[in-house]
């Protein structure tokens, strides 16, 4: 009889629990529900052609093609007689920068200049001035805050950046950074802090500076020279 | 057996043999069976489906919404740089709705990783917004009141910083850093069983435009959406 009584008792105790359960079960709702987002923002520097060359000095030559704002840069020129034919001071080609970031940037170059002379006298890359001119972080959406460093001596043709070497007669580009031959290998010619604030990419503004190149026209080997110039801006 | 057990067990055994002569004696002619129950509030909420991102660089969806499961979905956006040339980065998440009273669906959010600047991705740069539909036939009559403006990528502009701005009130994740109404309304189910799948199903949108934010490798953006009764 007990064992009955106990039997039966462990029965309603297990019925009772398995209501319970399935109870709690029915009545089990959902009321919160979560979204879980990740995302990533990489750094960001861009260089783009500022717009159109300015070619000056130049005895023939043309620009074979020019920049256009906001495009890949990829400008062609042709700088025209170099010889003492040429009687202006200076060939100078002006090419205007376009820059963004959302990081400090560094704006390199490398150059190369090969001609057709084999003598002393041919076109070096000594023979071309470089530099870079005013920085312009202008309009809506740029980072004025900061201060970019300008590597080189800025514009060549500068009486500051140049002179006729007493002992050879050849004009020499003598400033820090003056002429191609600093830049054989990927040189710094700028930096700076982030340039754009937080605006969308389709804000069409940015740093804008000026890159001069000039030759002084002397009496030069004859013959032809290819100027190449390589700009990479990198978010170190 | 004790004597005071043998006595008790007497005892009963005369009780029960005098009711039932009482019983056959005066004939019982109704009865009466007397039942309690409740009916409690219910809300409830959960997926109503398969998320759907568009307008991301590199971005995916890692854990999914299934329908009439818990809401518990995890998306990674990708890029938010300028490196992403879309005009937004866009999640719409359907959500999945059942009452039997009047609801209130709340939402609370959070950004982190995102830096300190003011260049870094804010809650307020994340675009929020529901954009629920007139209520089918089969669900209880009424009208939902949404506290968002809708699909945040509609309108919206850039402001005299240049950075972008959502159009209207309640359109960024910046209403919502402590638990805030997104959406009220009426009871939405008639009186259906319990398996039946009516319910009101309502997007809920979230959209980043791409800019020139601080670098950040590590960025999460949490939602959480609470339903209650009113």
């Amino acid at each position: 009889m007990p064992r009955q009584t106990s039997t039966q008792i462990t029965k309603f105790i297990l019925l009772t629990t398995l209501l319970v359960v399935s109870a709690v079960s029915c009545l089990g709702q959902s009321t919160t529900g979560t979204v879980t987002m990740s995302a990533t923002v990489s750094k960001f520097v861009e260089i783009n052609s500022g717009g159109a060359v300015t070619l000056s000095g130049n005895s023939g030559g043309g620009v074979t093609t020019d920049g256009v704002t906001n495009s890949p840069l990829a400008v062609s020129i042709n700088l025209g007689e170099l010889g003492p034919s040429n009687t202006n001071s200076f060939v100078t080609a002006q090419v205007p920068l376009k820059l963004r970031s959302n990081a400090p940037y560094v704006l390199s170059m490398t150059a190369s200049v090969s001609s057709s002379g084999t003598s002393a006298s041919r076109i070096g890359a000594a023979d071309v001035g470089f530099g870079l001119g005013t920085i312009s972080r202008l309009g809506i959406g740029v980072n004025t805050t900061g201060t970019d460093t300008n590597a080189t001596s800025g514009d060549p043709t500068l009486a500051a950046n140049g002179s006729v070497n007493g002992t050879t007669g050849r004009y020499e580009f003598t400033a820090v950074r003056s002429n191609l031959s600093a830049f054989s290998s990927a040189t710094t010619a700028l930096s700076g802090p982030i340039i754009m604030n937080a605006v969308p990419r389709s804000n069409a503004n940015g740093l804008t500076v000026p890159a001069f190149f000039a030759v002084k026209p002397q009496f030069f080997e004859n013959g032809t020279t290819t100027i190449s110039v390589t700009f990479i801006v990198t978010a170190p | 057996m004790s004597k005071s057990t043998k006595g008790i067990l007497t005892t009963l055994a005369i009780t029960a043999v005098l009711m039932m002569s009482a019983a056959a004696t005066y004939a019982q002619t109704t009865g009466s069976v007397t039942m309690t129950a409740t009916v409690s509030n219910f809300v409830e909420l959960t997926s109503g489906g398969a998320v759907t991102l568009t307008g991301n660089s590199g971005g995916s969806i890692i854990t999914d919404g299934t329908a009439n499961s818990p809401l518990a979905v995890v998306v990674n956006l990708g890029e938010l740089g300028p490196s992403n040339t879309n005009s937004f980065v866009k999640l719409s998440v359907p959500l999945r709705l059942r009452s039997n009273v009047t609801y209130q669906l709340n939402m609370v959010s959070t950004v982190a990783g995102a830096g300190a600047t003011s260049f870094s991705l804010k809650d307020t740069d994340v675009g929020f917004g529901l954009t629920p539909a007139a209520r089918p036939a089969n669900l209880a009559p009424g009208v939902d009141t949404n506290a968002t403006p809708g699909d945040p990528t509609v309108g919206g502009s850039t402001d005299v910083n240049g950075r972008w701005v959502f159009a209207g009130a309640n359109s960024t994740l910046g209403a919502y850093a402590v638990s805030g109404q997104v959406l009220t309304g009426p009871r939405v189910n008639q009186a259906v069983s319990a398996s039946s799948n009516s319910n009101l199903t309502v997007p809920a949108i979230f959209a980043i435009k791409p800019q020139f934010f601080d670098p950040a490798p590590a960025i999460t953006i949490t939602a959480q959406f609470t339903v209650v009764a009113l």
